[in-house]
């Protein structure tokens, strides 16, 4: 069948009307223009990325110091361990309910139970020292606490390597989920 | 204009050739910009993820003069208690710094700041300044149900501060009815 002709005002009014409409501003794309709100989204990611140094806290719970030093009340009887780390300039001494522990941990006496070792305080001796203290009778199975005390001019740093290394057994193997505890509870001695 | 003698197309084909010319010059639908609103969201997702990380993991300022010792623990840190700053050159309660604190801190505050002189550890402007927490730390406390006998302090330290510093400080909390303390370290330590 052959196509009907279309007339000349019928071809004018067909351009007329299939013309793209011309859109207003306001109805332009029918959304917001959110570019310059992603520009400066971007722009504070990007700062906050380049600033922020991601550090994690973490807190040691302790209680308030006592004078003289020894534990709390559980020092007190005599089936306890009763321990003691004094941290001087030139390494670790140890006391429990015995006396003073001797170098190298291994009976009573004088001196220093664990000695800076290259200069540095030596943390898995005293953990080491700390574990046979410990392990030395049944009774002290369950005791916890442990008393720190410092020469003055300690750092703070050294003290708190002191209380990780006393907390868990350091022999613990090492894809354990949970180290053994051995003296999680702190009590900070005073030096007058 | 009809030439004479031509006769118009019908309806049927008017609207025919009307929709094949609009389809022809309107073209296919134009993507006149991109649609970024999904990045968006996920950069908006992104943004207040870092935003409240911030906030809640460190909001300790870390700076030459407050730098925190490490430490091998991996436990959450308390947000509980009076926030106490121990830095080189001062001790801070909350955002307040109440005392001074000399270069060489191996003996503590200078003797002026303290109760009974050089030996003494009370540091009597901490003392001030903690007994008014205390007193509303005591009314919140009874408030909420806890017990109002003792207050909590974190202590948040420089890893250089010396172990007389530490000790004032901490004794004057303790005589100032604080009885926990949170010293706050950094994770991550070797052990």
């Amino acid at each position: 069948m052959a196509e009907e002709k279309l007339s000349a005002a019928q071809r004018s009014k067909i351009r007329r009307l299939s013309a793209p409409k011309e859109l207003a501003p306001d109805e332009e794309g029918g959304e917001l223009n959110i570019v310059p709100f992603l520009d400066i989204v971007m722009n504070v990611l990007m700062f906050v990325l380049a600033t922020v140094s991601v550090t994690f806290t973490a807190t040691i719970d302790t209680f308030p110091p006592r004078a003289g030093g020894g534990g709390r009340g559980a020092s007190q009887q005599q089936n306890t361990l009763g321990l003691t780390v004094l941290v001087v300039p030139d390494g670790f001494s140890l006391k429990a309910r015995g006396g003073n522990v001797a170098p190298g941990c291994e009976s009573v006496g004088e001196g220093l139970a664990v000695p800076k070792k290259n200069n540095e305080y030596d943390f898995k001796t005293l953990a080491k020292c700390a574990k046979r203290l410990k392990g030395s009778s049944p009774d002290f199975e369950d005791e916890t606490s442990v008393t720190i005390s410092a020469n003055k001019e300690i750092p703070y740093k050294a003290v708190v390597g002191v209380m990780d290394a006393l907390r868990s057994d350091p022999e613990t193997a090492p894809d354990a989920k949970e180290k053994k505890e051995m003296f999680p509870d702190v009590q900070f001695g005073l030096v007058k | 204009m009809t030439t004479a003698g031509q006769k118009p197309a019908g309806t049927a084909t008017f609207k025919r050739m009307l929709r094949k010319e609009t389809l022809r010059r309107g073209g296919a639908h134009e993507v006149n910009f991109l649609n970024i609103t999904a990045m968006l969201d996920m950069m908006t997702i992104i943004l207040v993820f870092l935003l409240k990380s911030m906030t809640t993991s460190n909001n300790v300022p870390q700076s030459n003069d407050l730098k925190l010792p490490a430490s091998v623990l991996t436990t959450e840190a308390s947000q509980e208690g009076l926030p106490v700053l121990i830095t080189k050159k001062g001790i801070n309660v909350g955002e307040n710094e109440v005392v001074p604190v000399p270069p060489d801190a191996s003996n503590g505050v200078d003797a002026q700041y303290k109760k009974n002189g050089a030996n003494d550890l009370y540091i009597t402007r901490l003392g001030t300044a903690l007994s008014s927490f205390r007193e509303t730390d005591k009314a919140i406390r009874t408030a909420t149900g806890k017990d109002p006998n003792s207050s909590e302090a974190i202590i948040v330290a420089d890893e250089n501060t010396p172990y007389r510093l530490l000790c004032e400080v901490l004794y004057t909390l303790g005589q100032n009815e604080f009885a926990k303390f949170h010293l706050m370290v950094n994770q991550g330590a070797k052990q």
